[in-house]
């Protein structure tokens, strides 16, 4: 009877190769046994599987302890006691790239044999990368090793249903077996292996089943890290801000701390916690769940709450001059402040805050909230200079009075319609509305006020003319909700507060309705057409539509645009908002005027970059950090939301709309409930929040947090890849080795 | 079929689904099943296998698999089922069903040490923890011997004199898993062999009934002594089915008991499963070396043949029993079985216990010496013996 002991690992087909070569020798009429001993049969665990083959009936039983051969899948399993019990002058076939001298006299008294299965299997693409099958490689090998014919092997190949690049993988091992027939079993005597005895004490002392550890060495073919990603709420935010970050800290219920990572790149909390249109909700992957976190009102929390103490981190010589005090110009200030420059603001207006304060009504940014952030800023030390409007030539001098200049005025040219009486007190441009409206200079007591366009600046002075004493108010766009640019929120409250809104409408004409003051607007049906190169779909006008409309005054809120003339004749402005054409001075357009983007996020995050490019000019120090590659930003796809459980959004409190009339007292009241369990609700996509659940369900144990740490304990890790399958936003990744 | 390389798995995965497939012609095969390591390659195979009539229908635990098949073969299908260890305990109450039904439904069980601590290797416990129930139990030693006991409890199991179920077992791993060769017999010889089932309390629509209500005590008694009688009755229709089988297969299935050099032996052990296998060279050697010694292998444990082992230990004074299975506070059950069958019968044999293999060890011949050596040098039998560990 021949004894052949198989040394593997799970996966790597060892059983099926005790069956290969029982099979070959079935076929010619031996009585044979295949067997493995199993265990937990996880993948990489080492394992051994048995054959024997007898021309009489085997009658045995019993594990093989003293094989007259031994075959080793893996190299890295041969310091394992591969020899115990093998009669001396047996044959080992040990699956490597290596010779048999390679082994010198480690094997004395043996036969040594070699091959590279592996690379053989994979070269006939058998298993994967990750895990060859040997097996098939290795039973030519066995052939050729005891002398057994090809044809026989391969007739036991095809019994077993092995066909094609199996075949192959045999023949080629048959042939390129690597053999060393020379030994002295003199030379040694083996030890019969001793079944061990052992009593182990239960559970009562302590004891009982241990999951054994296991080395894997080399056998592991990937291994996992741990990589923070992006997630898409600061991904997608204009201002730069950590969002998921603000969130983490609010969410620990550390406001101050929520307040110092804001202040990192805002410094505008408490503002873009009432007026931003908020793009990390839009791209909020908990919008799959239960809907986004409502990060606006947590911003506006934790700027309204916090206390952060904000001062220069240096002082420097360098002198800088900022045209304009709109967010744009505010924002480059505060962080220049910051970094210790000699900051000048030039604002053409009596006070500070440019649209912040001339653009959006109280009833939405609250004066003092506003005067509250702006104060913050200019702690830091900046020199302000109101009423101070520049012309092309101060603009000059300015460039050679100070190290560099930045221009932050914002959109200045409005535009207009010629529908016949525009030259009149009928017809109103929105920003100038809003301007006297928050100066408290106009009233529209009993007036029928139509308002043109779908922006904010629209929904601004509709629901400012309802509180300013309006007998109707109506809104009349283009295009549909869908397309509406203003906040959605705002546009619902509109609603609420009764200010009807007709869509897919176009003014053609305005007359005057007799001497009472009041007009007839005949305006025209549209309908959506195809999409434009903003990507909104085109209104296209309905012939035979038009309908008149009666009103006292209509408010013109299209959008504005660049106002060029303060740039000397010949300048062009590149893309990055740099003036060509000018001295040798560093000048800057910054803001609305670079970018046109039109919302203070975006002002926000163009002033700070500015800053930041302004001080890295100077010092060489780069502190904008890379902007994020798109495909490390984690989506819904990439995160597990089976494993979040559903949690109602606050949706905020607003005050009622019957509150809302003649009164500019704040609508949007912030949170219902504590900002702590809102921010809870941040899935914290592509930053690892330490919820351990890789630790928990790491079917090895090799991986352990200690504080913030995590470590991998490579040695015994198999490369599973469980960590990263299980961990819920995606920062555990496997990487080949 | 023929002869084929397979494993004990595969082997009563094969003759599970001849017989199922051989009622074919009266009301097919159906059956629950569930799979559980180290029994799961059965329900694979089963599962793969494409009746004619019938099918085997996956459920989402054991007490389910044998109420499915409970329910078919009340129906009149030929039912069958697998499972091992623990999820026999699970089935439990619905195997006690099949027994009091008397339906010949047959299980085949892959012994596995019931857990805790988890450990998936031999252990006769689980059919064991049965062996109070109106099922018939055998014990396989041989992949070959898993296929013919096999067709051969569906025989006996359907007899009308018999009606009741069969556990066909086999050691995990050592069987479940190894590959030898093994005669599947063609599906015309299984049809040959197995007549069409043919249920006397088969469920009639036309006749409704209810089986197993409110019964009185002495209602209930008189099922217990039809049980009896039954089980009294296996010993003859057995030996009928097993002279039926030679005659079809041209190969014997086995004796209730195999008896290997008992006649004149002083000294016999008695074992069975794979043991027996180890333990019979072991005895040959012995024979050679002049030692009066013999060997008896159980294949049959339910009934238990008492009269058989009693005839093939007439000359024996010392008896060991080698048990692959502890009843706690007692010890091997087949030792305990066979004292009681000596006693009062022949009070003079000396009969050790030795726990061989309990909880999947591996039984060597060097043990299997060892307990020779200390039976052949007793005065007196004493509690059962530990083997494999320093206890």
């Amino acid at each position: 009877m021949i004894e052949i002991r198989i040394h593997g690992r799970g996966g790597q087909g060892g059983v099926t190769l005790a069956k290969i070569i029982a099979t070959t020798r079935f076929l010619k009429g031996d009585s044979v046994q295949a067997f493995g001993i199993y265990a937990a049969e996880r993948s990489g665990a080492p394992l051994q599987a048995f054959c024997r083959y007898d021309d009489q009936t085997i009658t045995n039983r019993n594990l093989i302890y003293e094989p007259d051969h031994v075959i080793v899948l893996d190299p890295t399993l041969v310091p394992l006691g591969i020899t115990s019990g093998l009669k001396p002058g047996g044959w080992i076939l040990i699956n490597t790239p290596e010779s048999p001298e390679h082994f010198g006299d480690q094997f004395t008294g043996y036969r040594l044999a070699t091959i590279d299965a592996t690379s053989i299997a994979i070269a006939n693409n058998l298993g994967t990368k990750t895990v060859p099958i040997v097996n098939t490689a290795l039973a030519g090998a066995v052939a050729h090793m005891l002398g057994f014919t090809m044809t026989s092997v391969e007739k036991a190949l095809e019994h077993l249903g092995f066909v094609g690049d199996n075949l192959t993988a045999a023949h080629q091992a048959y042939q390129q077996v690597n053999m060393n027939a020379a030994c002295d079993p003199e030379a040694i005597t083996v030890e019969h292996p001793v079944i061990p005895k052992t009593f182990t004490p239960g559970f009562l002392e302590g004891g009982g089943a241990q999951m054994p550890r296991i080395i894997t060495g080399q056998w592991a073919k990937e291994q996992p890290d741990r990589q923070q990603m992006v997630p898409p709420c600061n991904h997608v935010c204009p201002a730069g801000n950590d969002v998921q970050g603000f969130l983490a800290a609010m969410a620990r219920n550390e406001v101050d701390a929520a307040l110092r990572t804001l202040l990192q790149s805002s410094p505008f909390p408490s503002i873009c916690g009432r007026v931003c249109p908020a793009p990390c909700m839009d791209s909020c992957n908990r919008i799959h769940l239960d809907g986004a976190v409502n990060v606006r009102d947590i911003e506006r929390s934790i700027g309204d709450l916090g206390h952060a103490e904000i001062k220069p981190i240096a002082n420097r010589d360098e002198r800088i001059a900022i045209i304009g005090s709109g967010p744009a110009g505010l924002t480059a200030a505060y962080h220049l402040g910051r970094l210790g420059y000699q900051v000048t603001l030039l604002e053409g207006g009596d006070e500070l805050g440019g649209l912040l304060r001339t653009g959006i009504p109280s009833y939405r940014l609250p004066r003092e909230v506003l005067d509250a952030e702006i104060e913050r800023i200019l702690l830091l030390g900046i020199e302000v200079k109101t009423g101070h409007r520049v012309s092309r030539q101060g603009l000059v001098r300015l460039a050679n009075e100070f190290d560099a200049v930045l221009i932050a005025t914002g959109l200045q040219e409005v535009r207009s319609l010629q529908l016949g009486l525009d030259d009149t007190d009928a017809v109103v441009q929105g920003i100038d509305f809003l301007d006297q409206v928050n100066r408290g200079e106009v009233r529209v007591d009993n007036e029928d006020v139509i308002i043109v366009g779908g922006g904010n600046t629209a929904l601004d002075a509709a629901r400012s003319a309802l509180r300013l004493g309006a007998n109707s108010v109506r809104v009349v766009y283009r295009r549909t909700r869908a397309e509406m640019p203003a906040i959605s929120e705002e546009v619902d409250q509109a609603i609420e507060e009764d200010i009807a809104i007709d869509y897919l409408t176009m003014p053609v004409s305005m007359k005057p309705l007799g001497e009472n003051g009041r007009h007839v607007l005949t305006c025209r049906r549209m309908e959506l057409g195809e999409p434009d190169e903003s990507g909104r779909r085109r209104p296209v006008e309905v012939s035979g539509s038009d309908f008149d409309i009666e009103c006292s005054r209509m408010i013109l809120a299209l959008g504005q645009s660049q106002d060029m003339s303060v740039f000397p004749e010949g300048t062009e402005v590149r893309e990055n908002g740099e003036l060509i054409g000018l001295l040798e001075k560093p000048v800057y357009a910054i803001g609305d005027l670079a970018t046109n983007d039109g919302t203070v996020a975006a002002a926000i995050g163009c002033g700070r970059r500015s800053a930041l490019h302004i001080h890295a000019l100077f010092t060489g120090e780069q502190l904008l950090s890379a902007q994020h590659d798109d495909g490390d930003v984690v989506r819904q796809d990439a995160m597990r939301m089976h494993l979040f459980e559903k949690q109602a959004r606050d949706e905020g409190m607003a005050i009622t709309a019957e509150d809302r009339f003649q009164s500019f007292t704040e609508v949007h009241q912030g949170l219902s409930g504590e900002p702590s369990h809102e921010a809870q609700r941040c899935l914290s996509c592509g930053v690892c929040n330490e919820c351990d659940r890789c630790v928990t369900y790491c079917p090895e144990g090799v991986l352990t947090r200690v504080g913030h740490e995590f470590i991998f304990d490579y040695a015994y890790c198999k490369g599973c890849g469980v960590c990263a399958s299980e961990c819920p936003r995606n920062v555990i990744f496997m990487s080949r080795l | 079929m023929g002869l084929e390389l397979v494993t004990g798995n595969h082997a009563a995965g094969y003759a599970l689904a001849a017989a199922g497939e051989a009622n074919r012609s009266a009301r097919g095969t159906a059956c629950g099943i569930y799979p559980i390591t180290p029994q799961t390659e059965i329900v694979e195979f089963v599962s793969k296998y494409k009746f004619t009539k019938g099918r085997v229908i996956p459920v989402e635990s054991e007490h389910s698999a044998m109420g499915v098949s409970l329910g078919a073969s009340l129906a009149g299908a030929r039912s069958f089922t697998a499972s091992s260890s623990n999820g026999l305990a699970y089935m439990f109450e619905n195997i006690m069903v099949a027994g009091f039904y008397r339906l010949p439904i047959v299980l085949t069980a892959v012994n596995r040490t019931l857990g805790p601590p988890w450990n998936i290797w031999a252990d006769q416990g689980d059919t064991l923890m049965l062996r109070d129930f109106p099922w018939l139990q055998f014990y396989c030693e041989t992949n070959q011997e898993v296929v013919d006991s096999t067709l051969l409890a569906f025989r006996v199991s359907e007899d009308r004199r018999v009606l009741l179920p069969s556990l066909v077992i086999m050691d995990a791993f050592i069987m479940s898993h190894t590959q030898m060769e093994t005669d599947l017999p063609a599906q015309e010889l299984v049809d040959a062999y197995l007549p069409t089932l043919n249920l006397p309390h088969q469920l009639n629509h036309e006749r409704p009934t209810t089986i197993g209500g409110l019964a009185w005590p002495q209602e209930t008694l008189s099922q217990r002594v039809e049980v009896d009688r039954a089980m009294l009755a296996v010993n003859d229709v057995y030996e009928e089915c097993r002279q039926e089988f030679i005659t079809i297969f041209d190969r014997d299935p086995g004796a209730p008991i195999d008896a290997f050099e008992t006649d004149d032996a002083d000294l016999i052990l008695i074992t069975s499963g794979t043991i027996a296998s180890t333990a019979r060279e072991v005895v040959r050697q012995r024979r050679r070396d002049g030692m009066k010694i013999g060997l008896i292998k159980m294949k049959m444990f339910r009934p238990f043949p008492a009269d058989d082992l009693l005839r093939a230990c007439e000359n024996a004074s010392r008896i060991g029993v080698l048990d692959r299975n502890y009843a706690a506070g007692m010890g091997g059950v087949f030792w305990h079985d066979t004292k009681a069958a000596f006693q009062g019968q022949r009070d003079n044999v000396l009969i050790q216990d030795y726990l061989t293999g309990v909880c999947g060890g591996d039984v060597t011949p060097a043990m299997v010496n060892e307990v020779i050596d200390d039976l052949a040098g007793r005065t007196k039998a004493e509690r059962p013996m530990w083997k494999g560990i320093e206890a």
